[in-house]
């Protein structure tokens, strides 16, 4: 329920916004603060533009994108595949759901020295550490969507003589995909998350890895400019997925 | 008035939970018999915990009783008998992913209705239940009383001789009731189909059945079987009429005291 | 939960089976036997190793004092992140969401800064911090306070208002209203907040340990990784995992009893 935001609110808004940027600008002018630690605004929105209108970080940024595009549909279809077996029998979701979400409860980001070890410093390891903390919530969402389909609609197709194939494919598959494109929304958006934190740690290429290497460069106007830019792409990966399960979700509902 | 030969038999038919000596043992149905005509419209009555949607569901093969057997037209009933039993849900069971038409459409597909009879036969029902209009809509765009005539559309579709409706309209109010009522009385009466109608309302059981079947509180038996004389279709006439009113009467009499009786003894329990 | 299974009978109950936990237990051991006989087979040692030889290498793990300074370190580093958290979080929880003005105006800055990914920031913290435990605390610290602000939000948020105002028409002061009333009933989304921050805080310090590669666990997380010894690695990383399920599932358990306790 959100109540409508008054012109007061969206005043205070940007007051705060316009606070920020006038203090950061103040705030690094010469002999405040050190301007490794915090540049001033102006070169950082310089660096920003020219990220954006030029081509400088287009390999960078594909290398990211196609770790996050193998990982969702690596993690997508295993998720997918486990969770209907998992779900044809009462006991074995009683079995492995809660085994699943315990395991899914340890921090994945610790499996990635491992990635590491196994996979090389390549796109290889964080493609592994994106599927892998993909997985859990498009199974556990599988599950959850196929193992809860409204008993009324199964009793329905049951007494209007569906066979087994007849029932999954136009009742519990329409009634459960709600469920999973909310498993699989959650699924990308954290593995783009874990990607970006494997490469930060370790990596060869990727927008990680350029705010890495510009740190470690001190180059502290152009670092700041990469990572809004790598949060820019952050919510523009989170305004796509989540529309898509939207348009989803309203065929379904 | 006799309609025709039995063609639904229910003997010795119980239904029971947990073992024999367990404390916690639920005994839903006891023992009951009935034959049912065809052509015949039959109502299941009593009180909550009573049995009848059980009977009901025993009786279109989606429940399995403890003893007894149900027979149609001769073949005990093992399962669900789509060929011969279509059914009509007390909650929606419209898949709301589907608009209206290609909800009806959906159990013939099952059945393997060719595409084309698919088409004619859902749109036949859509304007059997007055909803001819609606066939493009989703079922959330539907109010309640118009999702039940869907329902009942998808039903008429199979084009079953049997017809089991388990309290189709309790989720409506009165005066939607009565309406749908007159229309479904009307309606069977232009079928011809053998009906068993599970329903809390004393009038709507009197309106609408050749017969009322009258069953005890848990464990349930059939106590007596009410005649309702009266051609079909029923007229509203029929509902302001002093021959309904002493039936519902006997009804009453019949039914107050195994109300008391489930309210004083057991917890109520929906759906039974 | 029971689920749906595809059959048109139901389904008569069959003798009895292993119980859940014992069928768990199973799966679990079938999968390490698996990878005992795969790795044993086929592994290359310098990538893989067998869970046996990672049992093995504790010992090492545990008798190098070096090893087991960091992992006591890093200890240290979740325990101080997790109380800051939610001493700070609980703070500006409290604040943004006793007055229904701070609300609206800042809790949308909150949940945007919650939405940013912070591993892009972690080479800053670094920058300014170093690469001591200040730079990993304070990391925790900023993955940790926001499931605590938006939960404890949410839960003074969800106050009936007749409560509050039957408090005044008593007579009771602005402090009275807040521990008698605000506060009690805002515990149990309180510790929601408290495990959903200590899931954050580890991810938080284990990113910035693991980063830091110079010193700490992410020092022999990268030395064992570069030396190809995966029994080592394995056996680190096992005890760092058991070190994060254990705080998980101690705060899960507080969670339940308070929730228990004001069941609302």
């Amino acid at each position: 329920m959100r109540p409508q935001l008054g012109i007061s609110q969206r005043l205070i808004q940007l007051g705060v916004l316009i606070f920020i940027l006038a203090a950061w600008y103040i705030g690094t002018m010469p002999g405040h603060i050190n301007p490794l630690l915090l540049p001033p605004p102006i070169p950082v929105f310089k660096d920003f533009w020219v990220l954006l209108t030029t081509s400088g970080i287009w390999p960078d940024l594909w290398v990211t994108v196609h770790e996050w595009i193998v990982a969702v549909a690596i993690a997508a279809i295993a998720g997918c595949s486990l969770g209907y077996i998992i779900s044809r029998s009462a006991y074995a979701v009683r079995v492995f759901d809660p085994l699943l979400a315990g395991i899914y409860s340890i921090p994945a980001i610790l499996l990635f020295p491992l990635y590491l070890l196994f996979f090389g410093l390549g796109a290889g390891s964080k493609i592994a550490i994106g599927t892998t903390i993909a997985f859990f919530p498009v199974v556990l969402n599988t599950i959850a969507g196929l193992a809860n389909v409204d008993k009324a609609y199964i009793r329905a197709a049951q007494s209007m003589g569906a066979n087994d194939f007849q029932l999954f494919w136009s009742v519990m598959l329409p009634a459960a995909f709600p469920v999973v494109l909310t498993g699989l929304r959650l699924g990308c958006i954290i593995a783009f998350l874990a990607i970006l934190g494997g490469e930060t740690i370790s990596s060869l290429a990727g927008l990680g890895h350029r705010i890495v290497s510009l740190a470690e460069n001190m180059e502290s106007a152009q670092m700041f400019a990469n990572i809004v830019f790598a949060v820019l792409m952050a919510f523009i990966i989170n305004g796509i997925v989540s529309f898509a399960e939207a348009r989803g979700r309203r065929g379904f509902q | 008035m006799n309609r025709g030969d039995a063609v639904i038999k229910v003997e010795g038919v119980s239904q029971a939970f947990g073992a024999e000596g367990d404390p916690r043992r639920v005994v839903a149905l006891e023992s009951a018999t009935l034959d049912i005509a065809r052509g015949e419209l039959l109502c299941l009555i009593g009180p909550s915990g009573c049995g009848k949607s059980t009977l009901l569901n025993i009786i279109g093969g989606l429940a399995t009783q403890s003893t007894g057997r149900v027979t149609i037209d001769g073949q005990e009933v093992r399962g669900p008998s789509p060929q011969k039993v279509a059914y009509v849900f007390q909650e929606n069971t419209l898949f709301p992913w589907r608009t209206v038409i290609d909800n009806v459409k959906l159990g013939m597909a099952f059945q393997g209705v060719a595409k084309a009879e698919r088409e004619s036969r859902a749109r036949q029902s859509l304007e059997a239940v007055g909803l001819a209009d609606f066939a493009q809509h989703y079922p959330a765009q539907l109010s309640g009383g118009m999702k039940q005539r869907v329902q009942l559309a998808r039903a008429l579709g199979l084009q079953t001789e049997i017809l089991l409706m388990d309290e189709p309209f309790a989720a409506l109010d009165e005066q939607t009731r009565m309406v749908l009522g007159e229309d479904l009385s009307v309606l069977l009466a232009r079928t011809g189909k053998t009906i068993i109608f599970v329903t809390h309302s004393l009038v709507e059981a009197v309106f609408l059945a050749d017969r009322v079947a009258v069953l005890t509180a848990r464990p349930g038996r059939i106590k007596k079987i009410i005649h309702v004389d009266e051609p079909h279709p029923r007229k509203s006439e029929f509902m302001t009429s002093t021959k309904l009113g002493d039936l519902r009467n006997e009804l009453y009499e019949l039914l107050h005291d195994e109300i008391r009786k489930t309210m004083t003894h057991q917890p109520a329990e929906a759906g039974v | 939960m029971t689920a749906t299974t595809i059959s048109s009978v139901p389904r008569v109950r069959r003798g009895p089976v292993m119980s859940p936990g014992w069928a768990r237990l199973l799966a679990i051991f079938i999968l390490l036997a698996l990878w005992e006989i795969g790795a044993r087979l086929y592994a290359d040692p310098l990538f893989l190793c067998p869970p046996s030889q990672a049992i093995a290498s504790l010992p090492h793990i545990f008798g190098d004092p070096k090893i087991v300074n960091a992992i006591r370190v890093t200890i240290l580093e979740l325990v101080a992140a997790f109380s800051m958290s939610v001493t700070i979080g609980l703070a500006i929880g409290l604040a943004v969401g006793l007055h229904g003005f701070t609300k609206q105006s800042i809790l949308p800055v909150i949940l945007m800064l919650y939405a940013t990914p912070q591993a892009t920031i972690l080479p800053l913290f670094v920058l300014i911090f170093g690469i001591g435990p200040a730079a990993k605390i304070a990391f925790g610290v900023s993955h940790g306070i926001f499931p605590v602000i938006v939960t404890t939000v949410a839960g003074v948020q969800n106050l009936r208002p007749q409560l509050l105002r039957a408090a005044h028409s008593m007579g009771a002061s602005r402090w009275q209203v807040f521990t008698s009333i605000i506060f009690p009933h805002m515990i149990p989304s309180f510790f929601t907040g408290m495990r959903l921050g200590m899931t954050a805080v580890l991810l938080g310090v284990l990113l910035a340990e693991l980063y830091v590669s110079t010193a700490g666990i992410g020092f022999y997380t990268r030395l064992f990784a570069e030396s190809f010894s995966p029994p080592d690695l394995f056996a680190l990383i096992s005890v760092l995992a058991a070190i994060a399920v254990t705080l998980n599932e101690l705060c899960r358990m507080a969670e339940r009893h308070f929730r228990r306790w004001n069941a609302d």
